[in-house]
């Protein structure tokens, strides 16, 4: 059970994939910008990080070495596909919004990463325990990212489509660069920088 | 010799298993699926419709132009524009009362600026609109009633532009169907 939730524990600060790895920067960078947005894409790396990875980690013995990349990238890529019609049919606004950033999810080198590193090389159970912390690690990561950015760049916060409050002065004139493509950049790198620095997380 | 060719074309039987299970799980979630994806997209056209209606109780589509309908009587029709804005094209959803008069428009989709050119979507750009005579749907600098979102010239104009060309073209397809 202790090795379990170490698995668990690592992908969320040791081996974060966006503070300490830098992986999937590309959909955060876009996808960031509010804070609904940014859980709508977590729940969804979450599903398929989690459900392709427990294919690949339980048919990791049937599966050619020869072919596995290929393998791997239909498993991932089915799963994307079926969060994107569920979005698509059931919660269209939030489909519309993360738009083209949903089935890039394909290519979300983290999902790739974890089917290669580990899935195929560990027991389902263990695989379940990497992925879920990744995929936690990668959530709260991009939460935090898109609340400052939703919070600088618009003056307010709105959690699912309820506002919850607007700040002074910032609330008339929001520093529109944070909702750009720049903006997001800045705030990544301010926090990685603030959590190397506190020790929070540590280089490799 | 046998045990070779075997495991010569076990990627390939494999790979090929891979798929055809892929194939048929989306398949089945697409079946499940795709009335209600249908019906959201009903759903999306008839509220912005009835947000530039808001009397209609029916409409029909006729050649890409949608004609609306209070309790069986006519009050209007609608129709898409697209308008070339900074970013990419600008969906824009055109109602008009009669052959000269805008009821209203609603932005479909963009990919504008946020903040900026986005700002087009916003009702206090969209509403100067209403009521205006398809001639005078032009930015105020070239001689029309819009004043342009500040900041998005551009954006502002491409969905004038679109508005009052697909507007004049549609009236004028309209008038020659009768």
């Amino acid at each position: 059970m202790d090795k379990f939730r170490k698995q668990f524990i690592a992908g969320i600060i040791v081996a974060n994939p966006l503070f300490v790895l830098a992986l999937g920067l590309c959909p955060t960078l876009a996808v960031s910008v509010t804070i609904d947005n940014g859980l709508a894409m977590s729940g969804a790396v979450i599903f398929v990080l989690v459900a392709s990875n427990i294919v690949v980690s339980a048919i990791r013995k049937f599966v050619p070495n020869m072919v596995r990349i290929p393998i791997f990238i239909v498993i991932i890529a089915t799963f994307v596909t079926i969060v994107d019609l569920v979005f698509q049919a059931y919660i269209p606004a939030l489909y519309e919004t993360l738009g083209l950033f949903l089935p890039l999810i394909v290519v979300n080198c983290i999902i790739l990463g974890r089917a290669e590193a580990f899935a195929s090389k560990n027991p389902v159970v263990n695989t379940i325990a990497d992925t879920l912390g990744v995929g936690v690690g990668f959530a709260l990561a991009l939460v935090t990212i898109s609340f400052f950015r939703e919070l600088f760049g618009t003056g307010s916060l709105s959690l699912f489509g309820v506002d919850l409050f607007t700040l002074p002065v910032l609330g008339e004139h929001p520093i529109t660069i944070f909702i750009l493509p720049p903006g997001a950049f800045l705030v990544i790198g301010l926090l990685l920088a603030l959590f190397r620095r506190t020790g929070v997380t540590k280089s490799e | 010799m046998k045990a070779d060719t075997l495991k010569k074309v076990f990627p390939i039987i494999s790979i090929t298993v891979v798929v055809f299970i892929a194939v048929t799980l989306l398949g089945l979630t697409d079946t499940v699926v795709r009335p209600r994806i249908e019906w959201q997209k009903e759903q999306k056209i008839q509220d912005m419709l009835k947000e530039i209606f808001p009397d209609m109780t029916e409409y029909t589509l006729e050649d890409d132009i949608y004609m609306i309908y209070s309790d069986g009587a006519e009050i209007g029709f609608a129709f898409l524009a697209v308008g070339k804005g900074y970013g990419g094209n600008i969906d824009i959803l055109v109602g008009l009362e009669n052959e000269t008069t805008v009821k209203g428009v609603t932005i479909i989709s963009h990919l504008e600026t946020p903040g900026l050119g986005a700002r087009v979507t916003e009702s206090s750009f969209r509403d100067q609109f209403a009521g205006l005579n398809i001639d005078d749907v032009a930015l105020k600098r070239d001689g029309g009633q819009i004043d342009a979102v500040t900041g998005a010239t551009i954006s502002s104009g491409a969905v004038v532009d679109a508005v009052r060309a697909t507007a004049m073209e549609k009236v004028k397809s309209l008038e020659k169907r009768e």
